[in-house]
């Protein structure tokens, strides 16, 4: 076995059997699952009894087909006073107690809570009271129910032309929807992974050095082939994870629910294209790959591993950049912070995915943006390689400019 | 095989760590660079092992430019502990014995020696960070020449040794020799360096103040530490004629004479003709030397 895959092995039997590298694999399980079964979980462990709300007529029509209970809220009808479902409001056995009356042919409603409603619940009452709303407006109308039902029903149908034949056809709504859903499980898992392993290869050269072993090594291999084995076993750990997430992750949706959620993942994947599939993997590899090679400089400047975390913080700084610019983005894919950052290497990974799922834009944009990132990739790995060179044995106190100053001093 | 530093210099933007230095260390010898804290004995160790490069001047093993060499020729101890802390002992000397181009079959017999030499037995599976700081040391020394190098160096092996350890590894370092192996080291424990070495080189801020034999040096000075036990006071022996410096020991003098040609006169008067329990004329110790060289008192 060669020097270089003997290192490559060295580093990455020793980090797949940790204990953290499990751990985390567990807790993205456990944090993808959560958020995908999470009515299910609800539903087995806050199994919360119906809210209770009593609905008081005092209109003339018949609404009481209008006011459906569900599991969360459970309306009832009585025949009681004002006063009377007060009191039982008051007492606690009513959440809310509504009035409803016609006010110039529109229904009003007035909710009388003796403990405040919730947001969420508030929002969902609101929302039936609106539609009971339209529905009795309908019924004033005196409409056949055809009528009525065309009314409610009605919805204007949308469709895209494109008059731009260097863009790439107009997306759909639902393309773009998921595209924005893809996009930001994309983003998330990108920035997740770049801040775990960049956070594994600084601390691991840092280790190597404060330690002194990478003198011992540095004496058997050329720095260079050290630096390549760093990045290419920790990059295989990477892949290691994301490989184990897919798989775990799959099997869980495929057995658990009967496969609902399965049919869910198929059902966005085949909104999005190949070809925005094709990117988002590129995006996720290459600014992995980023990452580690700035990770690697880095942990080479420090003297000690104590110091991993604050040589770290400038590389983290953009990954978390990047990863607010791709939150902004969610509700506004379109802006001009998200087009530049779209561009820069060290957020394109994260923002561009974005843009390619939720925007309609030319083929040459994404292209273009792709080709600088492999263009820094490329660049700052030669430069890394030479600074790697110099800095990986010279020890120096002080912040990064400070040590980088001392290893352009001592070493030109 | 020999190793040969050709005016060899190193310069930093604003200092020389190392400048012109020179010498040749032949097959099988042990030789000890010493010199002070910043002497440039690291920098020096750093150059050979191509770690660094030289600003001026040429280092070849037999002939051949250093980096041109295999690697997997020399060995290397650095003065600072360098192991993997969450590999164990066995582990550990395995890998260092693969990464140096040895196979893993081949190196079974080594380390079962090595570990049962320096009394690892029990530590073979424990955690290099579970281990106390002497016995790191002797993992890290035995990981260095596992691979039965050809030439190697050792930064400050005895540090964090017991005395114990340190004739297992006076004995290894000899052991080692015997079996054909150049050695390369440095030490602040002078008397290390006088009992292993034959040849060394003294440092001061980079400049060789003496490169040679042990004995040469030691002859450069002459025998002059004189060290007797008598009754005679102080004061009359500090008047007799060729001692430089006295020191009063516990039940003796040690007397600095000016040369050795004084010894004879001294011995005749403090004898008097009648027996005298102590009269020793030597050399003086290593220590002394390069104190007097470096101008310092510490090593």
């Amino acid at each position: 076995m060669s020097k270089f895959w003997l290192l490559v092995k060295q580093l990455y039997k020793q980090k797949v059997k940790a204990k953290s590298f499990i751990f985390s694999i567990v807790l993205y399980i456990a944090v993808i699952s959560g958020v995908m079964f999470w009515s299910d979980i609800k539903e087995a462990f806050f199994q919360d009894e119906a809210m209770q709300i009593a609905l008081v007529n005092e209109t003339n029509a018949e609404l009481e087909g209008l006011f459906e209970s569900t599991s969360d809220i459970e309306f009832t009808f009585p025949n009681e006073d004002i006063a009377d479902l007060e009191k039982q409001v008051i007492d606690g056995e009513y959440a809310a107690a509504i009035f409803v009356k016609d006010q110039e042919n529109s229904l009003a409603a007035e909710i009388a809570t003796f403990e405040p409603l919730t947001f969420n619940d508030q929002l969902s009452i609101s929302s039936i009271l609106q539609y009971a709303g339209k529905l009795y407006e309908v019924q004033q109308l005196n409409l056949t129910a055809e009528q009525a039902e065309k009314i409610l029903q009605s919805e204007t149908v949308i469709s895209m032309k494109n008059l731009n034949e260097q863009s790439v056809s107009g997306k759909s709504e639902d393309e773009k929807a998921a595209g924005i859903g893809a996009s930001f499980l994309v983003g998330f898992l990108i920035y997740s992974f770049v801040m775990t392993f960049l956070s594994m290869i600084t601390t691991e050269v840092a280790s190597e050095k404060g330690s002194r072993v990478l003198e011992v090594l540095l004496a058997s291999v050329k720095p260079a082939t050290h630096f390549m084995a760093k990045l290419t076993g920790i990059f295989l750990l990477a892949l290691t994870q994301i490989a184990a997430l897919l798989i775990i992750q799959g099997l869980l949706f495929m057995f658990i629910d009967g496969g609902s959620k399965w049919d869910l993942v198929m059902e966005i994947a085949n909104e999005l294209s190949l070809t925005y599939i094709g990117y988002a993997v590129a995006f996720l590899l290459l600014t992995i790959i980023l990452y580690l090679i700035l990770g690697a400089l880095l942990g080479s400047l420090v003297s000690k591993v104590e110091e991993a975390g604050q040589a770290m913080m400038p590389a983290m700084m953009l990954g978390l950049t990047g990863f607010y610019v791709l939150i902004s983005g969610m509700a506004s894919p379109d802006t001009m912070l998200i087009k530049v950052f779209s561009y820069i290497p060290f957020t394109s990974g994260m923002v561009m995915p974005l843009r390619i799922g939720a925007t309609d834009l030319a083929a040459f944009q994404p292209m273009l943006s792709m080709l600088i990132l492999i263009g820094t990739v490329i660049l700052l790995f030669l430069l890394s390689l030479s600074f790697y060179k110099r800095s990986v044995l010279t020890y120096s106190s002080g912040g990064i400019i400070q040590k980088i100053k001392t290893v352009l001093k001592v070493t030109t | 095989m020999t190793l040969f530093i050709d005016q060899v210099t190193k310069k930093y933007q604003d200092f020389v760590a190392v400048d012109n230095l020179s010498f040749t260390i032949e097959k099988g010898a042990i030789f000890g660079l010493i010199g002070q804290n910043g002497a440039g004995k690291t920098t020096t160790f750093r150059m050979i092992l191509d770690l660094q490069e030289t600003t001026e001047g040429n280092i070849t093993w037999n002939g051949t430019h250093i980096n041109s060499i295999n690697r997997d020729v020399l060995g290397y101890l650095p003065e600072e502990r360098g192991i993997f802390p969450s590999m164990t002992v066995e582990d550990q000397l395995y890998f260092f014995g693969e990464l140096r181009g040895q196979q893993k079959k081949k190196l079974k017999k080594e380390v079962d020696y090595w570990i049962d030499r320096f009394e690892l037995e029990d530590k073979r599976k424990a955690k290099a960070e579970t281990l106390s700081k002497g016995n790191q040391q002797k993992v890290q020394l035995i990981a260095s020449f596992i691979h039965k190098p050809e030439f190697l160096i050792l930064d400050e092996p005895f540090s964090g040794l017991d005395p114990v350890n340190m004739d297992l590894l006076k004995n290894a370092i000899l052991e080692l020799r015997d079996n054909g192996t150049t050695i390369l080291f440095s030490s602040h424990q002078m008397d290390n360096v006088e009992e292993l070495c034959d040849h060394l080189c003294l440092l001061k801020r980079g400049v060789s103040l003496f490169t040679g034999s042990l004995l040469d040096l030691k002859k450069q000075y002459g025998k002059t530490k004189l060290t007797i036990r008598t009754e005679i006071p102080k004061e009359v022996l500090e008047r007799l004629e060729g001692v430089k410096e006295i020191h009063v020991g516990k039940d003796q003098y040690t007397l600095t004479l000016i040369n050795e040609s004084y010894a004879q006169s001294i011995f005749d008067f403090v004898s008097n003709g009648k027996y005298i329990e102590k009269f020793s004329l030597d050399y003086l110790s290593l220590e002394e030397i390069f104190k007097d060289k470096v101008g310092g008192t510490h090593v």
